[in-house]
């Protein structure tokens, strides 16, 4: 096992582009995508009522500010409607003491995100003043705010769109998980494809004409594909976190089970093809198809609720793409194992039996 | 002794099917210790099959294969030790080196260390490419390259080799090297050789007994003497001429002494009693249908006739 392993090492010194040019697409999509370091937030001009005086708005801006996902920069009400009937920017807000408007020009998939969020500070504000009225505390809104910042309880909030945690939601951060996961479906697959072109050229059956069992010629293959795969998507993460701040999680233990999980579905995927396909033409071609394809309803390209057709989100629940991304995203939000062992544990099965029936298949073919 | 008495590899009405088509059928052969055996056949006769399932690389779907008696059907590693093989294709890495080759192929066989560098360094002599051992093998050549697939199979210094068309494709140049390499192999190691072709001037070369395969089956089977002695009572005749007649085909059909007519692409060959006396019939043939002879030649019995006498077809038909 340990030779064929070295010697597909061997053979990547030798060839090294499919590994290097999968890491620099990943590297460049995500950069220019999700930004370089720049703050991704949404910005949304806000105008404010008359009856409201410049002390109140002041607080105001400084609560919806209080946010990292948004930046709420302050307007006056002619230049917001013309901008927004101009269609220079999507949609703004009129604030109002104890109530907002939102102003919209056309359907923006941000503004359902904004609404959810000041509504959220709208109303805790309410709750905060009527506490206060009710307890005749001055300091119970400092009270309130010491507390939430150790609170016993996390709640996270489902949305009618699917099973989100919109609120906090990151466009950057899926940019750099969507197309690590996605680039790192060809590196995989594409370093599997050596079996099929050295059953092409033989050397396959010169291996299993030696004393070495196919049972470690399986796994020498396996283990070169899995660890190339799973180092190309730690160096991205890598530069990313360290390189270009971007914020993928705290728990670095679980961030590497996650990859390992992944990169485990797709070895064993690409061996299911390899099973599936009868040459190496064949797996050329349908893997792009493949790829892409796992891409788009696996949520790679685009969140996975912006998919509402029932047909796509049914598909996209036997894709590896999708636990991929949910348990990527889960470890943003520095979840625990726990809530993410349903998608690892996903991840694992989808592998298992993958790899069982791509090396039955392929032994059949034998 | 009786023939066969002492055979190191032995099959037993070996037969491989690929669901409805038979590929081989009742093959029995056996291989003395030392001895070079050549398995002829034209393409698509069943020898890749057949080498295969003696290799151990595909199982039987009737029949066995034994090594030094022991069965290679029900435990294949009985003989992987003690063979080597060498494939049709060039079944080399081709972005690597030649020793980066030959080292990966050696560990897989459990050499290490000093006694695998001897090992290399014998068996690229033996190739003749000592000097460009460190090319890569993308950059040889196709006669190179076939050196270098040798090389493999020899590494481990197994006690049997079995060459699977190894010269096709090359240059004359290669081809003799590598037919003088097999030679010195077998004459001057000792190593026993299962080598197939399809060009009968190789086996005849190299081979001390020869299996003649068509359509999956073994047609004959002997010394290159007791085979040319199926056509002992015969001669061929070969009339080379300066076109096609099929009128004097036609009538050299006609004559009942002929026993076979085979029109060639340079020619006409006919299989007749021996001294029969046919010449001047021949001649008269020739002169009603005006074909202009180019030459004219009798010539004893070779595998080629052989096989053309047994199957009605030429060798690389």
């Amino acid at each position: 096992m340990k030779s064929i392993f070295l010697l597909q090492l061997q053979r990547l010194r030798r060839e090294p582009m499919l590994l290097l040019s999968m890491t620099g697409m990943t590297f460049l999509f995500v950069f220019f995508l999700g930004g370089f370091g720049a703050s991704d937030q949404v910005e949304v001009p806000v105008y404010f009522d008359q009856s409201m005086n410049g002390k109140e708005q002041d607080i105001l801006l400084e609560r919806l500010n209080q946010s990292e996902s948004y930046r709420f920069t302050e307007t006056d009400q002619k230049t917001a409607e013309k901008q927004v009937a101009l269609g220079d920017i999507p949609f703004a807000m009129k604030a109002m003491p104890d109530d907002y408007r939102m102003l919209i020009a056309a359907d923006d998939p941000n503004q359902v995100l904004v609404d959810q969020y000041v509504k959220q500070v709208y109303a805790e504000e309410l709750r905060l003043q009527e506490a206060e009225s009710a307890t005749g505390e001055t300091d119970l809104r400092n009270g309130v705010e010491a507390a939430l910042k150790e609170a016993p309880i996390g709640l996270t909030t489902s949305t009618a769109e699917g099973e989100s945690t919109s609120g906090e939601y990151s466009q950057r951060n899926h940019f750099l998980f969507g197309m690590t996961l996605f680039f790192s479906i060809y590196t995989i697959i594409f370093s599997l494809s050596k079996v099929a072109e050295e059953k092409r050229t033989g050397t396959w059956n010169r291996v299993i004409l030696s004393p070495v069992r196919k049972f470690h010629l399986y796994i020498g293959h396996l283990a070169y594909s899995f660890m190339i795969g799973f180092l190309q998507i730690v160096i991205i993460f890598s530069i990313f976190r360290y390189g270009f701040d971007y914020y993928i999680g705290g728990n670095i233990g679980l961030m590497l089970l996650t990859v390992a999980c992944y990169t485990f579905a797709v070895v064993a995927l690409g061996m299911l093809l390899l099973g599936l396909v009868n040459n190496l033409e064949q797996l050329n071609a349908i893997v792009p198809i493949v790829t892409v394809s796992m891409a788009m309803i696996g949520g790679a390209y685009w969140p996975i609720e912006a998919v509402s057709n029932s047909i796509l989100l049914a598909m996209s629940k036997i894709v590896p793409v999708t636990y991929g991304m949910e348990a990527l995203k889960g470890l943003a939000l520095d979840q625990s194992l726990s809530a993410l062992a349903q998608p690892l544990a996903i991840l694992i099965v989808i592998g298992v039996f993958c790899m069982g029936i791509g090396i039955n298949l392929m032994e059949r073919r034998a | 002794m009786l023939k066969g008495e002492s055979a190191v590899l032995e099959t037993t009405n070996l037969k491989k099917a690929f669901k409805k088509n038979v590929a081989v059928s009742d093959v029995n052969l056996y291989l003395d210790k030392g001895e070079s055996v050549g398995l002829l056949g034209p393409n698509g006769a069943g020898k890749s099959t057949a080498i295969s399932m003696i290799s151990s690389l595909v199982k039987p779907s009737a029949g066995d294969v034994t090594w030094h008696g022991k069965s290679v059907v029900k435990d294949p590693n009985v003989i992987r030790m003690h063979l080597g093989v060498v494939p049709q294709d060039i079944a080399l890495y081709k972005e690597l080196t030649a020793v980066e080759n030959l080292r990966f192929f050696g560990r897989i066989y459990g050499l290490r260390g000093k006694e695998l560098e001897s090992r290399m360094a014998n068996v690229l002599e033996i190739v003749g490419l000592t000097e460009r051992k460190n090319e890569l093998v993308k950059h040889y050549s196709g006669g190179m390259q076939r050196r270098v697939n040798i090389a493999v199979a020899l590494l481990h210094e197994p006690e049997i080799i079995i060459m699977d068309e190894p010269t096709v494709g090359i240059d004359p140049q290669s081809r003799n090297y590598i037919l003088e390499m097999v030679q010195k192999l077998n004459e001057e190691q000792g190593m026993t050789v299962l080598y197939t072709s399809h060009y009968m001037e190789e086996v005849e070369r190299l081979c001390d007994r020869i299996y003649i395969m068509d359509h999956g089956k073994v047609i004959a089977s002997g010394t290159k003497q007791e085979l040319t002695g199926i056509l002992s009572s015969e001669e061929t005749i070969w009339l080379e001429l300066d076109r096609s007649y099929p009128g004097l085909v036609a009538e050299l059909n006609d004559m009942e002494e002929i026993l076979r007519v085979i029109e060639t692409d340079k020619g006409i060959k006919l299989i007749t009693p021996k001294n029969s006396r046919l010449l001047g019939s021949i001649f008269q043939a020739a002169e009603r249908q005006q074909a202009q002879i180019i030459s004219l030649n009798v010539q004893v019995p070779t595998l080629e006739d052989v096989f053309l006498h047994l199957t009605g077809r030429k060798l690389r038909d």
